[in-house]
């Protein structure tokens, strides 16, 4: 009773000593207006947005809270808590505790040791960095050794990735000759301890390089569609299947790294995961509802230089599944890359940009240009397109391609957006 | 007292009490090696304005200090809004053969990325000083001649030439004033690749701090494109002793 009443008067003095100063407050609002350029000029998207950042620091404690108002016409706002935490500094030590963000890892763009903060898949990969990743209740613990840290995470829930509305010009169903039924009986997962994730990191900054080592448990972020046939007593054919996502569990460990030579930043990133469960094919029927849990290497090397005022960057990403077995769905290898050329004009207010990615598997892109002027300090005006680009005129498109299956998606956008 | 090689400008501005005759190296060396403290903190205002007056203020809040035969810097942005929280950090080195090493931390990322230090003429944030302005160039850098002494407003200067050794290096040539018992540049032109008039930089204030001479306001105005940036220091205080530990990764991200 006695620690109860000392952690309750601790806590009280860590708020009292955070109310005590001033809050400081920041965030943007933004319209967002986006066309698709097929014969159907459907609004990709139209939506107004404020985001509110509420932050305080005082001493050896901090609190931050980031929320965010998603308006769509003739709908309800949309409310997103995006972090709410507070911290605690210590001399050699930071605990941070709320929902958070948590990015690891040297990557842009891809996620391969970036995995702690589930991703908001809602509009594909579209949506700016700082709203693709969702915040997740966690604590996290850094020890700092000079210019080397130890971090700890531990999430006691587990949060998955959000997926587009069925409805949603990003959504990506398979396609069966049969009629489909969805079960989400076992789609949770049961908020327990034996069911929480844990991640540790060592990660040093030094002139020569600076490295991250990771490890991780954790629930697979994608459920993987246990699909089983219906079937009818007296009839070897199925009538029908039954898809049922599932959760498993993922074992990985990895590193990163990055360092300069002779003016370029060379980057790599790469991680090991066992107990992936992959679709396969099943011999009797040809039908892709076997699954095979395989151990997989996902990785990357990638560049960043300056040719004169331009900055230029690629990456090459590679998914490799050990072990593999033919009748896997995906292929054994899959390979991507990423590129990237960015040039600001008139001392920084007007910036073209473009950035792609590339799959080569399949042949197929993602090509996103963008031309970006600040009206006046903290007023910026951006237009752009989404250009999905595939190879294949099969019909319709594999849900392997992974941006060629948005082949229809094509787009124009424009944002006006304040910081304040 | 040890110096600290800062990133602005205005060091190159000081200078020490010297013996008469020298050459233009040894001027530019004497600037060079100036005493400047073991560290500083300072709150520095951008002002950019533009050929019709309008303004766009920058403001940053640095530490600097010196360690052994490395400099380190750290900056971080305050305004404007859209850049709020971003944090820069630098370390140079007195091996002239080693680059500098940097990074920034963006918050909108959450991660602190190295990039590359390649680009020393850009210009910083828009304004018009190139992040080699705002370094701390080596004097064996440039072939060095004085091509005169001048007074400008009672206050005797040798004007040293400096010419660079790298015929790819973004300016033909520099010539500062620099001030005979201060060893302060009064100001310094800057001449393209095509040995045009490029840009003028301008002392408007400085202020002393025991033996160290701290520039707290510069201009520099680009003369080609009729634009200008005004640097003010605010808020300097000299060697209290800032930690190591300021200058890390954690700091990038926590903030000052």
């Amino acid at each position: 009773m006695r620690k109860i009443t000392k952690l309750i008067m601790a806590g009280s003095l860590v708020v009292a000593s955070v109310m005590a100063q001033p809050l400081d407050f920041s965030g943007y609002a933004r319209t967002y207006l986006g066309v698709l350029t097929n014969d159907s000029l459907d609004y990709a998207i139209n939506q107004n947005t404020f985001n509110l950042n509420i932050e305080k620091k005082m001493g050896n404690v901090g609190f931050l809270a980031n929320a965010t108002m998603y308006q769509y016409p003739n709908s309800d706002l949309n409310f997103d808590l995006s972090e709410l935490y507070m911290d605690i500094f210590f001399d050699n030590m930071d605990l941070r505790l709320g929902r958070q963000m948590i990015i690891w890892g040297k990557a842009d763009g891809v996620f391969i040791t970036d995995i702690i903060s589930p991703k908001d898949l809602g509009e594909f990969l579209l949506r700016d960095f700082d709203e693709i990743r969702t915040g997740v209740t966690s604590l996290k613990a850094d020890y700092y050794l000079g210019n080397n840290t130890l971090e700890f995470v531990w999430i006691p829930t587990f949060t998955s990735t959000l997926m587009p509305d069925e409805s949603s010009i990003w959504s990506r169903t398979p396609s069966f000759d049969l009629p489909v039924t969805i079960d989400y009986s076992q789609k949770e997962v049961r908020g327990k301890l034996e069911n929480s994730e844990a991640f540790l990191k060592f990660s040093g900054m030094s002139s020569l390089i600076d490295y991250e080592l990771m490890a991780g448990t954790m629930w697979d972020d994608d459920p993987t569609m246990h699909i089983s046939p219906v079937m009818e007593e007296g009839n070897p054919q199925p009538l029908g299947l039954t898809l049922t996502p599932k959760h498993h569990r993922l074992n990985l460990f990895g590193g990163s790294f990055s360092t300069e030579i002779k003016g370029f930043v060379v980057r790599g990133e790469g991680a090991y995961y066992t107990g992936k469960q992959f679709s396969a094919l099943n011999p009797m029927n040809n039908m892709a509802i076997d699954l095979l849990e395989k151990d997989y290497l996902h990785y990357l090397l990638g560049t960043d230089f300056n040719i004169g005022e331009t900055r230029l960057s690629t990456q090459f990403i590679q998914r490799a599944i050990l072990d593999y077995d033919d009748t896997i769905v995906q292929d054994e290898m899959d390979n991507m890359m990423t590129f990237l050329v960015n040039r600001t004009f008139l001392r920084e207010t007007l910036t073209l940009q473009l950035f792609s990615y590339v799959g080569l598997n399949f042949e197929d892109a993602l090509i996103r240009p963008t031309i970006a002027y600040d009206i006046a300090d903290g007023f910026e005006i951006l237009a752009g397109a989404n250009i999905f680009y595939r190879n294949d005129d099969t019909d319709p498109p594999s849900i392997q391609e992974m941006f060629g299956y948005y082949d229809e998606n094509d787009m124009v956008y424009l944002k006006l957006k304040y910081s304040f | 007292m040890t110096k600290i090689k800062t990133t602005m400008v205005f060091l190159l501005f000081a200078g020490l009490l010297f013996a008469q005759e020298m050459t233009g190296l040894d001027i530019m060396l004497k600037v060079y090696n100036r005493p400047t403290g073991d560290d500083m903190t300072a709150n520095l205002t951008m002002t950019l304005e533009n050929s019709r007056g309008d303004q766009r203020i920058r403001e940053i809040k640095q530490f600097l200090k010196e360690m052994g035969d490395m400099d380190k810097k750290i900056m971080f942005f305050i305004s404007p809004a859209d850049v709020r929280n971003t944090s820069f950090m630098n370390w140079s080195y007195a091996d002239e053969n080693k680059n500098d090493d940097q990074w920034i931390y963006l918050p909108a990322l959450k991660k602190v990325k190295r990039i590359s230090s390649d680009s020393k003429s850009d210009y910083f944030m828009g304004s018009d000083f190139t992040y080699d302005d705002l370094g701390d160039r080596h004097p064996s850098q440039d072939t060095h001649t004085v091509l005169k002494e001048e007074s400008i407003d009672g206050v005797d200067c040798y004007v040293v030439e400096s010419i660079p050794k790298d015929e790819e290096y973004m300016y033909s040539r520099t010539v500062t004033w620099v001030v005979k018992d201060k060893w302060i540049g009064l100001k310094k032109e800057f001449y393209d690749e095509d040995e045009d008039f490029l840009k003028r930089l301008t002392l408007k204030e400085y202020k002393e701090f025991g033996d160290v001479i701290i520039i707290t306001n510069v201009a520099m105005k680009n003369e080609q494109k009729n634009h200008q940036t005004e640097m003010k220091l605010s808020d300097v205080k000299i060697n209290t002793g800032i930690a190591d530990r300021q200058f890390t990764e954690r700091m990038m991200k926590r903030g000052f």
